[in-house]
């Protein structure tokens, strides 16, 4: 997919990656407004953190910038472009982003390093080629001794490991995660944590997290608080040496 | 990992569902095999028991009964003389009850006629004329009567003695009691009724030439049909009632192998509704989607065909080995029949897997994420 972008004057660090003008979802004929009209500006590099209450909207948000559905009305631009505009949105969604979900949502019937090759099915990538990038991946995570474990024989911070790796597996620039810690124990949350912003650091990728943990909020760059559908808060997080 | 890897850990995903699946599957394919096989066996035989006599035109009435109507025997004397006519043979051929075998090709053939020719003594000699109270035995005929040379065989009213044991060359000739036309008119009475003629063609006769021959009879010869030898069979009412009757039974058992892997696709779809949605969610094209479940389905066609092939093979020869019919099957399993069996697996598959493919097509990225 060829994504024009039109930022001639704009340097690298501050190229608008997202941006949303009053962004409406409305479910079940209008009846559930799960976004009122959110407005923001995502640039590229930005770790950003949005928190707020169950049924707030965050998911949604979420799966408006993936595009995994669209929205019921506003704008919502990525790299200059709408994404309902998008005439391949399966192709936006497997090279552009990566998405990480609280569930891990690896398939059962597969293994680790055949659940990383997943999306690489929809790039011109060899089969042998898929392989040998997912192993990397997975040794990325450090499950390089669980490759060809199912995910019943994986514990949770282990599948969440999985799932980052499939999340990055054709190297996307902008990652999505839905309280990817929200099913782990504490100290599996901190090292996945670690590991996300690990990731984040040594790829450029730009960093949408959705989370209810506010230790979490303070790692980041940037913190949206939403409530109702609305967005109530947006903040810059003063950096201190992350 | 290829995508056919995906495609198959679908299917083995629910191993007992999958393998019940080809069961139901590869019994309707192994019904097409043996009934198609069986019939078009039967077909392919009596052409070449025909072949083997040398006959090139078959005149007979093929009715509605499985043995054709008489007719008057100088309808044959009108046929020789035509020039083009080398050879003519009257027969009376019956399906009938001899002894203790329910049915039997009984072959009165015309003493001296060339349909005698091809019948090879394996034993004992030939009736010495056309009214000696003498039979032949085709040997799998002899087989199931039981009989060897010199024993009597009881024909309608008269006791008759096997005098020889042939090989004729072919499974239908093999299967028949033979004997004189003569001897045979004055067991039944039936001085003037014949049935069949067999007609060899002059030498040197084109196909084309041997189809106008048969037109030329037809309008001397009305009483009966004159056909290019093999081709008579199908214009027989009760042969294509057992053709389509096979295809009939076979196409029942398709569409319940239809049925079967629809129900069988449709479940997975709905089993695995989340997963299909996850894999939208990552980036596959709705696309692939529907080409995997068509993929499971046509490989679970594919497969059943395979077994259904091997099923209806070894059922048949199962089948020919029992006492009853023991000789009167010689199915015809060709690599095209076989072949066409797999490709309707094949073709079934896919089309079962389309209306699950469809409901697949409906799923949205976004439900994975509300799970
Ligand atoms: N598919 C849906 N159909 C109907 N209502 C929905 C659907 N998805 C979400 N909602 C509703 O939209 C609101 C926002 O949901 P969600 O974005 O999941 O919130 P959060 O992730 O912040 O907990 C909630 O009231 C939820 O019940
Ligand atoms: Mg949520």
């Amino acid at each position: 997919m060829k994504l024009e972008t039109t930022h001639a004057s704009a340097d690298v660090a501050s190229e608008v990656v997202f941006e949303a003008k009053g962004l409406k979802k409305e479910y079940d004929d209008g009846r559930v407004h799960a976004l009122r009209g959110v407005n923001f500006r995502i640039t590229q590099g930005e770790f950003v953190v949005i928190l707020g209450p169950s049924g707030c909207g965050k998911t949604t948000l979420l799966q408006m910038l993936g595009a995994l559905a669209e929205p019921s009305a506003g704008i919502l631009h990525y790299r200059g472009k709408s994404l309902a505009d998008l005439a391949d949105p399966a192709s936006y969604r497997a090279r552009e982003i990566g998405i990480i979900f609280q569930a891990f949502h690896l398939l059962p019937t597969f293994t680790a390093v055949e659940n990383v090759q997943m999306p690489m099915f929809e790039t011109d990538r060899p089969a042998a080629e898929r392989t040998e990038r997912a192993v990397e991946l997975l040794k990325l995570v450090a499950l390089g001794h669980r490759l060809d474990h199912f995910p019943s024989k994986l514990s949770g911070g282990e599948k969440q490991r999985v799932a980052i790796a499939r999340s990055l597996a054709n190297g996307p620039t902008v990652l999505l995660a839905d309280e990817p810690t929200g099913n782990l124990d504490s100290e599996n949350s901190k090292k996945i944590l670690e590991l996300i912003i690990r990731l984040r650091r040594e790829q450029n990728m730009t960093l949408v997290l959705v989370t209810h943990d506010l230790n979490i909020a303070r790692m980041a760059t940037r913190t949206i608080e939403m409530k109702d559908g609305l967005i109530v808060a947006d903040q810059q997080v003063p950096q201190t040496a992350a | 990992m290829n995508f056919l890897t995906i495609v198959v850990r679908g299917l083995l995903r629910r191993p007992v569902r999958t393998g019940l699946t080809l069961v139901g599957i590869s019994i309707g394919i192994a019904a097409v095999v043996a009934l198609v096989g069986i019939s078009h066996g039967f077909e392919a035989s009596w052409a070449t028991g025909m072949k083997v006599r040398g006959t090139d035109i078959v005149v007979s009435n093929m009715g509605n009964a499985l043995a054709p109507k008489p007719f008057s025997a100088e309808v044959r004397d009108r046929i020789g003389k035509l020039p083009e006519v080398a050879a003519a043979c009257s027969i009376y051929a019956d399906l009938t009850s001899v002894e203790d075998a329910s049915m039997m090709v009984v072959s009165a053939r015309e003493w001296g006629g060339f349909s005698w020719q091809n019948l090879k003594l394996i034993s004992g000699r030939m009736p010495n004329d056309g009214m000696e109270d003498a039979v032949v035995l085709g040997q799998t005929a002899a087989e199931m009567l039981k009989k060897k040379i010199g024993d009597p065989l009881q024909l309608e009213t008269k006791e008759l003695k096997v005098v020889g044991i042939v090989d004729g060359g072919a499974m239908v000739e093999n299967g028949s009691v033979i004997l004189s036309l003569e001897l045979f008119q004055k067991i039944t009475g039936n001085e003037d009724r014949i049935n069949v003629i067999d007609i060899r063609a002059a030498p040197g006769m084109s196909e084309e030439a041997v189809k106008q021959l048969c037109d030329k009879i037809n309008a001397i010869a009305p009483e009966a049909k004159a056909m290019v030898a093999g081709e008579h069979l199908g214009n027989s009412q009760a042969f294509r009632f057992i053709s389509a009757m096979s295809w009939g039974t076979s196409l029942l058992a398709v569409i319940v192998g239809v049925l079967g892997v629809m129900n069988t696709m449709l479940m997975t779809v709905f089993e695995r509704k989340q997963e299909m949605c996850i894999l939208l969610a990552i980036g596959w094209k709705p696309s692939r989607i529907i080409r995997m479940i068509l993929w499971e389905s046509a490989l679970l066609g594919f497969l059943g065909g395979i077994v259904g092939v091997i099923i209806g093979t070894i059922s048949v020869k199962v089948l020919e080995q029992l006492p009853a019919i023991h000789g009167m099957l010689e199915p015809d399993f060709n690599g095209g029949l076989m072949a066409v069996a797999v490709v309707l697996a094949v073709v079934v598959g896919v089309i079962s897997g389309l209306y699950p493919a469809w409901r697949s097509s409906r799923l949205t990225p976004s439900l994975a994420m509300q799970g």
